[in-house]
């Protein structure tokens, strides 16, 4: 642990940083994902678009907040990033292509 | 990056907690300031020390006030400035009249929007206000500030940072970061049950830190969660402007049809056409209301397409008796006056959506709540306070040890969000009373007053608080908690000897909008007192552990 310090701490500066980024840039974008697609789908169902944002809206945050937690409890970093930001723009990807219908 | 959850969330209870926390005492204090705004713009402006009142008739009163207001705002202008690309328009045509009052209101703000013709996104608009006094239609003078309502309340949700709305950006991480703060407090603290119930003053520093923060932050839990959680929903739109980028061709859409569906036009004829009697629709909705068995109060009065065919008269009754700001609108073709529509129950999800933001806002009548509110944000600031004292507790003799000026650092900043902003709040009711009345700008005098204290409690907060970094205490927390404590007094003798309304006086008449202001500023006067006296003593170790009472 001692010989390893000096190569060991700005390792763990960059991961730690690129976690903060997960939490916040990474969930924004699914968030973002989420509310877009949820707004647009429900639309899409019939319902009315003030109806569906208010809903979205009650909703964004809190799975914001998990998935903000699970960025800093998971394990695996790299699955993190892969889940929010791949998750985030497919859903955004979803919203658009419902929205240009 | 930790072996167990239990350190990930320690991790991030730490590090979010101190960084977002020095933001999150300001939202939390002028939040629970804010719970009385409209008693400490009372305080702020002796001229409208009377009782509240209803909303005024439209025809005699309201429509001569909103025909004089003929431009925006000087602040609109600056912002029309950055909505268009080539020279700001020769004239502004106005959009629509609109007028808001609640049951604690005596004075009423008035608004016209203005329409910017060569605006890159043609939805952008500005707007013009006069707030005035609604027995005479009397305008108060816009440098006679709101320090409660204009000061307080928008330093609470957007740190009077208007620049691309970043200070709305600032306090919505900070609001997502104390969510994230009581999840992983909850999963760090273990036995949160009995955390409830205990409280050893008689410990060490450390450890009276610690169960204070955890006392204060157990026992208003639904309280700080619902509070960040609602405040986030208020602004969502700010937060994720979906309906102003990507799904702008359903929002598009959705407008048409409601417009078609609800027969309230969605834009102006272009042809003139005179205003009917307001009046008389705000007595058929009245007797419309009365025939579902509700109040009468007009709280929210909407004029649309003002001067065209197409425009509308929308009248909501006032959330007085209810969570909801507005509800149960009625809605009147404005030039004949006939009835176009009455808004049917909300749905499900509008009530929910209500429920909560209503419930943030609180403009309904219930003292008891009120008073809950302040407290429970008042307990919001401690929690934050001891978290800061704990984390500079527990590092300060390694720090010592090491020439780290870290605890120094923090204990500087705790210092100046605490005692400061209390120092920077009071100093700016000293100077509402101490400048003289018609002073030009006297508005951004208090303003100045206001920023100028803060700053410079935070200088003094770093240059006094050199002990810190030797493991021992900063003398900046006495000198602030004694300036706090003549300050607090100052500001209740002041108002009395400029206004007359001494405490007896308003007591006596039960005024309470300024008897209740100079009762809390002399109990926070005499706390600050009773904590700077302790903290003379650097034997009582952990008595600057007091100093988050504010």
């Amino acid at each position: 642990m001692n010989s390893s310090a000096a190569t060991v701490a700005p390792r763990r500066l960059v991961v730690t940083l690129s976690r903060i980024a997960a939490a916040v840039l990474g969930g924004y974008v699914f968030v973002w994902g989420l509310v877009a697609l949820s707004i647009s789908g429900l639309a899409a169902f019939g319902m009315d678009y003030d109806q569906a944002w208010m809903l979205a809206m009650l909703l964004a945050f809190l799975v914001y907040l998990v998935v903000f937690i699970w960025a800093f409890a998971a394990r695996r970093l790299g699955l993190v990033w892969l889940v929010l930001l791949c998750g985030g723009a497919a859903m955004t990807m979803g919203a658009q292509l419902l929205v240009s219908d | 990056m930790y072996q167990t959850f239990r350190q990930s969330m320690t991790w991030l209870h730490t590090w979010f907690g101190l960084v977002l926390g020095f933001v999150l005492i300001v939202v939390f204090f002028f939040g629970a300031l804010s719970v009385f705004d409209r008693e400490i713009d009372r305080w702020a402006q002796p001229a409208t020390r009377f009782a509240p009142q209803p909303m005024p008739s439209f025809d005699h009163l309201l429509r001569p006030v909103f025909e004089r207001i003929t431009e925006p705002d000087p602040d609109a202008v600056e912002l029309a400035r950055s909505m268009v690309d080539g020279p700001l328009p020769e004239k502004y045509p106005v959009m629509d009249w609109s007028a808001y009052t609640t049951h604690r209101d005596p004075v009423l703000d008035t608004y016209v929007s203005f329409d910017v013709p060569n605006a890159r996104n043609p939805d952008d608009h500005v707007h013009g206000h006069q707030t005035i006094d609604p027995r005479t239609g009397a305008q108060l003078s816009a440098s006679d500030l709101k320090i409660g309502s204009e000061f307080f309340y928008p330093l609470h949700y957007s740190l009077h940072l208007e620049w691309m709305e970043l200070g709305y950006w600032i306090v919505g991480f900070a609001a997502l970061s104390m969510l994230a703060a009581l999840v992983s407090g909850v999963v760090i603290h273990r036995k949160i049950f009995r955390e409830l119930f205990t409280f050893r003053p008689q410990k060490q520093r450390q450890r009276v830190t610690l169960d204070l923060h955890n006392l204060t932050g157990v026992v208003a839990l639904p309280f700080h969660f619902f509070f960040a959680f609602t405040g986030l929903v208020i602004f969502a739109g700010i937060y994720f402007p979906v309906s102003e980028t990507q799904l702008r061709p359903l929002v598009e859409a959705h407008e048409q049809a409601e417009a078609a569906a609800t027969g309230l036009p969605h834009d102006p004829a272009g042809v003139a056409a005179p205003l009917a009697s307001v009046d008389a629709m705000v007595s058929d909705a009245r007797r419309r209301w009365a025939s579902r068995g509700m109040g009468g109060d007009v709280g929210f009065l909407f004029v649309n397409h003002v001067g065209d065919a197409n425009g509308y008269v929308s009248i909501y009754r006032a959330g007085t008796d209810r969570i909801a700001l507005t509800g149960q609108g009625i809605h009147y073709q404005a030039s004949t006056g006939a009835l176009i529509r009455e808004d049917p129950p909300e749905t499900a999800i509008a009530s929910v959506n209500e429920f909560l933001t209503g419930l943030h806002l609180q403009h309904f009548r219930h003292w008891l709540l009120r008073f809950l509110y302040l407290f429970g944000g008042l307990a919001g600031c401690v929690c934050i306070a001891t978290g800061f004292l704990f984390f500079v507790e527990k590092r300060k003799q390694q720090h010592a040890r090491d020439g780290v000026a870290g605890a120094r650092i923090v204990d500087a900043l705790a210092i100046a969000t605490i005692t400061g902003t209390l120092i920077a709040a009071l100093s700016m009711l000293v100077a509402n009373r101490l400048l003289p009345e018609h002073l030009a700008d006297r508005d951004e005098w208090q303003r100045n007053v206001f920023w100028m204290t803060w700053l410079a409690s935070g200088v003094h907060a770093f240059w006094r608080s050199g002990f810190t970094q030797e493991g021992g205490a900063a003398p900046a927390w006495r000198e602030q908690t004694l300036l706090v404590a003549v300050l607090a007094v100052a500001a209740p003798i002041l108002n009395w000897l400029t206004t007359g309304d001494h405490l007896l006086a308003t007591l006596e008449t039960r005024y309470w909008p300024v008897a209740g202001i100079d009762l809390f500023l002399l109990a926070t006067g005499v706390t600050a007192s009773l904590i700077a006296h302790r903290l003379r003593r650097p034997a009582l170790a952990h008595a600057h552990l007091a100093t988050m009472k504010p």
